[in-house]
């Protein structure tokens, strides 16, 4: 009897494992995603470290809500305030879809700031992770962008005359000051090609640059390993007079760039 | 400078090695936090979804708990709309106000936004000690609290000011008045001209910006092309070969017919 069920066993394991392994000879991703999720971190991981998660898990709601709105939004000047109030009022869950791409944008915003502070506080930015540190300020500049280009698309008083004021302050630098408000503004006045303008940076231009250097951010972070907080006893990397306690055992250990030591 | 780097390399190496041995596997330790903590986040942004719509009422500028669902729809006419950027933009909002059109405007929309981003971008190479308890970071912890202050304070002043920027433009008029010896018929459109958005591009009597290449205008009235010449310029600038300038056919006839008479007066101070 136990040997015919484990019999049964088997081949229920052989069934589950062969897409697995298919993938895996022909990918690598999930030995990636095994490391990925089995690394290891410092043990005084807390909360603290849940910042930069969070404001990714805000920009992953304006991406989806965002590409909901793009179904119903128009970006013409004749039709922009219209598609914004159909939106709100008359699509099934559209106030719900547009408040929240609407507030997730201060969240977001909020966050990357939290996420900032924590790090310059953890005295994170350090060797090794200087760079990580530069591509988080890029990133919270296009966040702001994001913020500066969506105004405009409701199209109502407030966010018209905002951009107004917004495109003469780019005006004012220096040499390219008059040439980026040119740009933006795209014709004689704010209108038409303005709308379309900011649509495309919102939706295309910026987005891409944040998708693409929060690979980058996430990439450093998997690489280099988060820093535990300074005021732990525990702290990975702090010199110790005593001698460190022993490893935990039995656990898979992640060995160098991805592959795995059994 | 070698062995401080030295230093830092070693301090990763036994990094890494105290990871190895004594850390904790991401999943599902740290991946439980973070699982939480999104859960929480997601709740937040819809929460405020919820509040926003149901304290508001379906009308335009019908104000709920998290302000207007949408305010009017965009009107170029406007004279006399305040401006105001998202409140994450309200510290630059504010800076503008410090710094007053048009010789030092620049030190607030480029000067002091620029040295901040270099500062941070420069942070981890300013910043070289190993050193990470805050406690023994001070120039750190001023600098910190210093910047989280003053944010405060310019995001708070600039949640609080009410005066836009047409507005302090008004209180020149008198002294425009005075100094170009306007007639008292111009005064209606010198208002009306200080209101409206001419002094984003424009400048007069030192007043505005110079955008886009727009002229001053302080001696405007001197070519003594006429009234009727600067209203319909002012309406439609395109007809007169000009397409930068956009046109204000929306402001009306009585006040385009103002404009015009005070342009027309402006022959330069006496």
């Amino acid at each position: 009897m136990p040997r015919r069920k484990s019999a049964r066993r088997q081949k229920l394991e052989q069934l589950i494992a062969y897409p697995i392994d298919w993938l895996e000879e022909r990918s690598g991703l999930i030995g990636g995603l095994r490391y990925f999720l089995l690394r290891k971190v410092p043990g005084d991981t807390s909360w603290w470290h849940t910042l930069g998660s969070a404001t990714l898990t805000a920009f992953i709601v304006q991406t989806v809500t965002g590409v909901v709105l793009a179904m119903y939004y128009k970006p013409d000047p004749d039709k922009a305030y219209e598609s914004i109030r159909f939106i709100t009022d008359d699509l099934t869950f559209g106030w719900l879809v547009r408040g929240m791409h609407r507030w997730g944008a201060s969240v977001f915003i909020i966050l990357m700031f939290f996420h900032m502070a924590r790090v310059f506080l953890f005295g994170a930015y350090k060797y090794p992770r200087e760079l990580n540190w530069i591509i988080g300020v890029l990133l919270l500049v296009l966040g702001m962008l994001e913020g500066f280009t969506g105004y405009l698309l409701p199209w109502d008083q407030t966010a018209y005359w905002a951009t107004v004021v917004g495109i003469n302050l780019n005006g004012t630098a220096p040499f390219l000051g008059p040439f980026l408000a040119q740009f933006l503004q795209g014709g004689a006045e704010i209108g038409n090609e303005t709308l379309s303008r900011f649509y495309a940076m919102h939706m295309l231009l910026i987005p891409g640059g944040l998708f693409a250097l929060i690979g980058l951010h996430l990439y450093l972070v998997i690489r280099l390993g988060v820093s535990s907080p300074p005021w732990s006893p525990e702290a990975a990397g702090e010199e110790r007079v005593e001698a460190p306690p022993e490893g935990r055992a039995g656990l898979v250990q992640p060995g160098p760039r991805g592959g795995y030591a059994k | 400078m070698s062995r401080r780097l030295d230093e830092r390399r070693e301090a990763y190496q036994r990094y890494k090695r105290d990871v190895n041995e004594r850390g904790k596997p991401f999943y599902p330790y740290a991946m439980f936090h973070d699982t939480v903590m999104s859960l929480v986040v997601v709740s937040v942004i819809a929460a405020l979804a919820v509040i926003w719509k149901l304290t508001a009422e379906e009308e335009p500028d019908a104000s709920g708990a998290l302000g207007v669902l949408y305010g009017e729809e965009a009107d170029p006419g406007t004279t006399n709309f305040i401006p105001r950027p998202d409140w994450y933009f309200y510290f630059l909002f504010y800076l503008l106000r410090i710094f007053k059109w048009p010789d030092s405007v620049i030190l607030g929309t480029v000067g002091v936004p620029t040295i901040a981003l270099m500062l941070l971008l420069a942070l981890p190479f300013i910043d070289l000690r190993r050193e990470r308890k805050l406690l023994r970071r001070p120039v750190a912890i001023v600098a910190a609290i210093l910047t989280v202050v003053s944010m405060g304070v310019l995001t708070y002043k600039g949640a609080t000011a009410r005066e836009s920027l047409g507005t302090e433009a008004v209180l020149a008029v008198p002294e425009w008045v005075e100094q170009q010896q306007l007639p008292q018929e111009a005064e209606a459109g010198a208002r009306l001209f200080a209101e409206s958005s001419c002094l984003n591009c424009h400048i007069y009597l030192g007043s505005g910006a110079a955008n886009l290449g727009a002229p001053e205008l302080t001696e405007i009235g001197a070519s003594n092309k006429g009234v009727d010449y600067f209203r319909q310029y002012v309406a439609n600038p395109a007809k007169f070969g000009n397409q930068r300038m956009p046109p204000f056919q929306g402001l009306g006839d009585e006040n385009l017919r103002n404009i015009g008479i005070f342009l027309d007066a402006s022959k330069g101070p006496k």
